[in-house]
């Protein structure tokens, strides 16, 4: 019976195997493998195809969290290009000599908006705490860390503390909020322009600009395939569609040809 | 080119199924060890068995990540011995399955060996059986709904494994991206169509296989009332 039982598990398995060594061995050109956090997804999607017409690379996403993708690349993960949801993580590989030389770039700046499913909102609905609110989790989140700062900044967070839901990342945050699971909450606006609600943008004196950066890993095959995409999400015309789909304007961008100047840059944004 | 939800069927399948069974070759010896062990070191060897039952899957994915990558150990000693890195790969996955659902496996087996007395052993033994003909001629027969219950416990039981496989696998199609995978993305890119399809025939898929099981033991549970 045990026999019986195993052979058509056998059966299958080395079916499978063969199907898919043979499935596996006709592209011998590795797509270029994309680690996306998930916030940004459905924008490249779009991207990509512009891409692929331009350049004719084949490309594979791996959509994830920023920070458990981080964790993966750190453990040699077989990504080519590292396109997060903040700098902190970016910044992280660079120390730890994991990424190309100087391929740490900021592709957008996140926007912050509130939304609320069953009324209008406004950004004065801020100073009265609902029963519960949803934001990313602070401590992990870039958007959350952002969504703190706001509250803090109009001097709110402590009125807060008891109404906080707090999502493992920014798009369970909006599937809260979305699903009407909690009243309102503070979303990306780019989650708002993708799926045509209406929110309000934070304005983004509120809070440190969320810089989303990405990077080439180092010692793989693919690196002039993702420096290609690299050139092609920071040219003037894609930057252009990604502020269309809810990002603020990459002034940071314009800084980077003058590196020197860019450290002053951040420090003089670190106090909104 | 297969759809990208069919080729993360595909990877599934292809993984519950050698999970299943590496886990009925190493789990059926350990079971048996298990039921037939009087030592008081039993119960810690039990204790570790059991423990995927409740360890968070994203912990033991952690330290499988650790240990698989090409800075430690373990994943030293696979590359060197495959040429091949293991963390990410289609291996990893597999050998992450074959720990989380170890309990799935070894349990029923363990209790179905414990309540099989040892007087039939004997008996055989004095017909002139040695120890693997007594094992595939009377072990095997009384204890047949058991090995079915522990394989497909353990093939469903990895079809829905999540935690373990999005730490180690890397979510790459064709090679680590199974269903339950494919399922998350899908709800984190708000695509709840294509999501509600998957969930749906996990569901189905699972119901029939579980009710199969219980199909298959049903005559086998009257008799010995």
């Amino acid at each position: 019976m045990l026999l019986s039982t195993l052979y058509p598990l056998i059966l299958i398995s080395s079916l499978l195997c063969m199907s898919l060594s043979v499935a596996s061995n006709h592209n011998i050109e590795q797509p270029l493998r994309i680690a996306v956090a998930a916030n940004f997804t459905p924008v490249l999607k779009k991207l990509l195809i512009e891409f692929h017409q331009q350049t004719n690379i084949n490309t594979q996403i791996i959509s994830g969290a920023t920070g458990a993708l981080f964790l993966q690349i750190k453990h040699g993960a077989p990504f080519d290009i590292y396109i997060a949801a903040d700098s902190i993580r970016p910044q992280r590989l660079e120390q730890q000599n994991l990424i190309l030389t100087d391929s740490r770039k900021t592709y957008a700046i996140g926007q912050l908006a509130l939304l609320s499913m069953n009324k209008k909102s406004r950004l004065s609905d801020l100073a009265r705490p609902p029963k519960y609110f949803a934001i990313a989790n602070p401590d992990i989140a870039p958007y959350g860390k952002a969504a703190k700062q706001t509250l803090q900044y109009l001097g709110l967070w402590q009125q807060y503390q008891h109404s906080l839901i707090t999502g493992i990342n920014i798009n369970q945050t909006f599937a809260q909020v979305r699903s009407q699971a909690v009243s309102s909450g503070l979303v990306a606006n780019s989650q708002l322009v993708l799926n045509k609600l209406d929110g309000v943008v934070i304005p983004s004196s509120y809070h440190h600009p969320i810089q989303q950066q990405l990077v080439i890993i180092k010692n793989r095959d693919n690196i002039a395939q993702a420096k290609r995409l690299s050139q092609f999400l920071l040219s003037p015309k894609i930057q252009q569609t990604i502020v269309s789909f809810g990002y603020a304007n990459n002034a940071l961008l314009l800084q980077e040809k003058a590196p020197h100047k860019k450290v002053q840059q951040e420090k003089s944004n670190a106090k909104p | 080119m297969p759809s990208p939800d069919l080729l993360a069927l595909a990877v599934t399948l292809k993984m519950a199924a050698l999970t299943t069974v590496i886990l009925l070759l190493i789990g059926t010896p350990l079971a048996w060890f298990l039921a037939k062990m009087t030592s008081r070191f039993k119960v810690i060897i039990e204790a570790i068995v059991a423990l995927p039952l409740v360890l968070p899957p994203t912990v033991l994915g952690f330290y499988l990540l650790i240990a698989f990558s090409p800075q430690h150990l373990p994943g030293q000693i696979w590359q060197q011995a495959t040429g091949q890195q293991l963390a990410f790969s289609f291996s990893a996955i597999v050998i992450g399955s074959v720990l989380y659902s170890l309990p799935f496996v070894v349990q029923p087996l363990q209790k179905a060996f414990e309540q099989l007395g040892d007087s039939v052993l004997e008996a055989g033994a004095m017909l002139g059986a040695g120890p693997i003909d007594r094992f595939f001629t009377i072990v095997l027969p009384l204890t047949k709904a058991s090995f079915i219950t522990a394989a497909s416990l353990g093939f469903a039981h990895t079809v829905g494994e999540f935690g373990v496989i999005l730490m180690i696998g890397g979510n790459i199609p064709g090679e680590t991206r199974v269903l339950s995978i494919a399922l998350f993305d899908h709800v984190e890119a708000f695509d709840y169509a294509k999501a509600h399809v998957l969930a749906i025939s996990l569901l189905i898929g699972s119901m029939i296989l579980l009710a199969g099981v219980y199909l298959l033991n049903l005559p086998h549970r009257k008799t010995r009332k």
